[in-house]
């Protein structure tokens, strides 16, 4: 089968700028809130993601699976927990973790802006449980001494600026004085927008005895056997989660917002595709002479049907093109403040892709209806078209 | 802008390009979908937060909290506040959710006193199934508001359990209060044992105030009273208290907002795009209105009849289906127990008609300005 030349079909795009300025434009349009909304929900999936692939079991309150910060376990947990065989142990130290996690008001010295963050008393075993978290700077918070250590991630959730959560500065929590000793990351991880503190400190602050849960790292033990220590410890009324399991079930609360935000990418892509169709039917259509002259000279149907799917797709990937451009300007490394967390927006190689393919998508989809309209006409019905 | 007589003329041209007016409405009507959407979300926005000067109720809650889970106030403080001069009614109130987070069909509990539920939760509001007494038969019964009812199928004898807590449905209410419509209201002992608070703990007081001016004195005297106490308050009026508790939906209103001016500019693009396309498309037709003795100031208001019909059919369509989609939906956001639902006002439609009606003329200048500056025989040598 003879085909047409490409530069045909390169040409062909020059001879309606306007028209093609606006192709280009919707398409990328398209493309950026496509992206928008794929970077959103990757970035939730990565941060929601935290747990996955560890060796780690969450101890909590029966009942309160879905929201750590709604359990409340005995102190006493600790303690029992680490009476469990199998559970690893670096250099004589079992590696059980008592935590609180609490929604708290913060305020910075001398304001009264309310700051709302998300502060996690520790142990220092809880670097042997998350091993993502890295400190950066500083040092990891003292107790009896009212310390902190911010997440990379903080000033984003709190709304100020980084130098506010700098190592020596302070801030206000149950109106005490709280000072920055330490600064860490844990990237893709809930904890990067935490604010962590000494248990105890943290308890005594908030009068608060009890804790939210206390996270294991099972070595030999398998899950079964936690649930089986915990279903026969009835007095310390507890449940035993996998952390990937606990961040699943988080995951699966926030698949309504998730569908919202695809509801919405998908309404503006419809939109994008109905304005394709009718630029390329009006293109199309415009040159019905054209290509019934084309055919008269020998080029076959399918030929011609491919060098119009090839102009379509060129201005489809030059919109494409600049709506990554535009993503990339305005989405990456935004960091998005959601509902007691935050996650970061990155254009890595998933969200680019789709932006590309859906491009390339729009370019295909919208040049088939309007050619195959086109080109079902008889050759001599299309020359004598106006 | 044009005669009535050529109403049907215009039309006739929406007719005659039937696909592309399709095209273009069905483009203009998914923007203003979202358009809707977005502005609906801000006006339950507004309706939940925006105080109208005559509410009078407080929310005591504990000092520097935001989440019900860690409030936790001494039920026994509801003595105290009643003494306070100005003071109404106190109801102490138990609040439980699954999740503190930000997402869609999330139930609040609300445990209320027996014997207050009638003048605490009932105001105003209309039963549409069940009974009162059925509720203050078992311990374990709730009444829950329709939106929840209807999109989780529930009637009144249904069993629902949520976070460990499982009730029985004794009746359905609808409330002109956009946060009882996602509520469940239960016994309070109840709720303090099922979710293992403990009786004697409760997460807020509603206090209602005899005079509404009075509304911040008596804030700050509760505040006063129990400042050296082991759990001091920080009391908000009811507005106050939700504006504060939604700031994480009122910042995703924000950006949507963004999101909906987004989509206004792909309407105009569209409207545009379909007019310049149609009359490039009628250059001949053009000259023979001409050569009728049609001048071309007319032609060009006839290409924006046009343009601003296709803008304003596509936005009945796209107000349509989203009043639909939401009527039927019933969506709500629920952050800390606190709902937002999302309402069209009748200022939304008429704001979106009017949109569509001003993009759809300023989308027809261009092409109008440049179909109107044509000659006769330029327009026939362009065919």
């Amino acid at each position: 089968m003879k085909y047409l030349p490409f530069d045909y079909a390169i040409r062909n795009l020059w001879r309606a700028p306007l028209r093609m300025a606006i192709a280009i434009t919707g398409c990328a349009l398209v493309v950026v809130i496509l992206m928008a909304a794929t970077s959103f929900v990757q970035g939730m999936r990565r941060t929601l993601s935290g747990g996955a692939g560890s060796d780690n079991v969450i101890l909590l309150g029966a009942g309160s699976e879905e929201s750590l910060e709604r359990s409340q376990i005995s102190s006493a947990v600790s303690a029992h927990a680490k009476t469990i065989p199998g559970l690893r142990e670096r250099l004589g130290e079992l590696f059980v973790s008592p935590e609180v996690h609490m929604a708290m008001i913060l305020s910075r010295p001398g304001a009264r802006e309310e700051l709302r963050g998300v502060v996690r008393g520790v142990v220092p075993q809880a670097l042997l449980v998350h091993p993502r978290v890295q400190l950066t700077a500083g040092r990891f918070p003292q107790a009896g001494q009212d310390e902190l250590m911010v997440g990379a991630l903080v000033d984003a959730k709190l709304g100020v600026a980084a130098a506010d959560l700098a190592i020596g500065k302070a801030l206000m929590m149950d109106d005490r004085e709280w000072t920055i000793v330490g600064q860490f990351n844990a990237p893709t991880a809930v904890m990067d927008a935490e604010i962590w503190t000494s248990l105890t400190d943290l308890q005594v602050a908030t009068q608060r005895d009890t804790l939210s849960c206390v996270i294991i790292t099972l070595d030999g033990a398998e899950l079964a056997d936690i649930e089986a220590w915990a279903a026969t410890r009835l007095d310390l009324e507890l449940s035993a989660l996998s952390e990937s399991e606990y961040y699943a079930a988080l995951q699966r609360f926030y698949a309504p917002v998730r569908a919202m935000i695809w509801a919405t990418a998908a309404l503006m892509s419809l939109a994008g595709i109905f304005g394709g169709f009718n630029t390329l039917y009006a293109a199309f259509a415009a040159r019905t002479r054209e290509l019934g002259t084309l055919q008269c000279l020998g080029f076959s149907r399918r030929a011609i049907f491919v060098s119009l799917t090839q102009e379509s797709v060129m201005t489809a990937t030059i919109g494409a093109l600049s709506g990554i451009g535009i993503a990339y300007v305005l989405l990456d490394g935004q960091a998005v403040r959601f509902s007691m967390g935050v996650f970061e927006l990155r254009l890595d190689e998933v969200v680019v892709s789709v932006g590309l393919c859906a491009g390339l998508l729009l370019g295909v989809l919208g040049a088939v209806p309007p050619a195959l309209r086109c080109l079902r006409l008889p050759i001599s019905s299309a020359l004598r078209s106006s | 802008m044009i005669a009535p007589r050529y109403v049907p003329f215009v039309l006739r041209h929406v007719v005659r390009y039937r696909l592309r007016s399709l095209l273009t409405i069905g483009g203009i009507a998914m923007a203003m979908f979202l358009f809707v959407g977005v502005r609906a979300l801000q006006q339950g926005v507004r309706e939940a937060t925006v105080s109208t000067g005559s509410e009078n109720t407080l929310v005591v809650y504990r000092e520097n909290r935001y989440c019900p889970f860690s409030s936790k106030l001494p039920q026994d403080y509801a003595r105290r506040i009643a003494q306070i001069p100005g003071v109404e009614q106190v109801v102490p109130v138990q609040i439980m959710v699954g999740n503190c987070r930000a997402s869609l069909d999330v139930i609040t509990f609300r445990g209320i006193p027996r014997e207050q539920l009638e003048q605490a939760a009932l105001r105003g509001v209309t039963l549409t199934a069940g009974s009162v007494a059925d509720w203050q038969r078992r311990t374990d019964s709730a009444l829950i508001g329709h939106r929840v009812a209807k999109r989780r199928g529930l009637s009144v004898g249904d069993r629902l359990e949520i976070a460990g807590v499982t009730i029985a449905v004794a009746g359905i209410f609808k409330s002109p209060k956009p946060q009882d419509q996602e509520a469940a209201f239960v016994h309070l002992p109840f709720l303090q044992r099922s979710s293992g608070l403990g009786l004697g703990t409760v997460t807020q007081f509603n206090v209602s105030v005899q005079d509404p001016t009075q509304l911040d004195a008596v804030a700050a005297q509760i505040d006063e009273a129990f400042a050296a106490a082991q759990e001091p308050t920080s009391t908000w009026n009811e507005k106050a208290f939700a504006a504060r508790a939604v700031a994480d939906i009122v910042e995703l209103a924000g950006f949507a907002s963004w999101l909906g001016w987004g989509a206004l500019a792909a309407v105009f693009a569209l409207v545009i795009n379909a007019i310049i396309l149609s009359v490039q498309d009628r250059i001949r037709d053009h000259a023979i209105l001409q050569t009728l003795g049609y001048r071309g100031e007319l032609i060009a208001r006839l290409i924006i009849a046009e343009s601003a019909i296709l803008a304003v059919a596509g936005g009945l369509v796209g107000i349509g289906a989203a009043a639909g989609t939401l009527h039927w939906g019933k969506f709500a956001m629920s952050v800390e127990g606190l709902s937002v639902q999302a309402n069209i006002a009748s200022e939304t439609v008429g704001l979106g008609l009017a949109t569509c009606l001003v993009l759809g003329i300023v989308a027809g200048l261009f092409p109008a300005w440049q179909a109107g500056r044509r000659e006769i025989a330029g327009c026939f040598r362009a065919v």
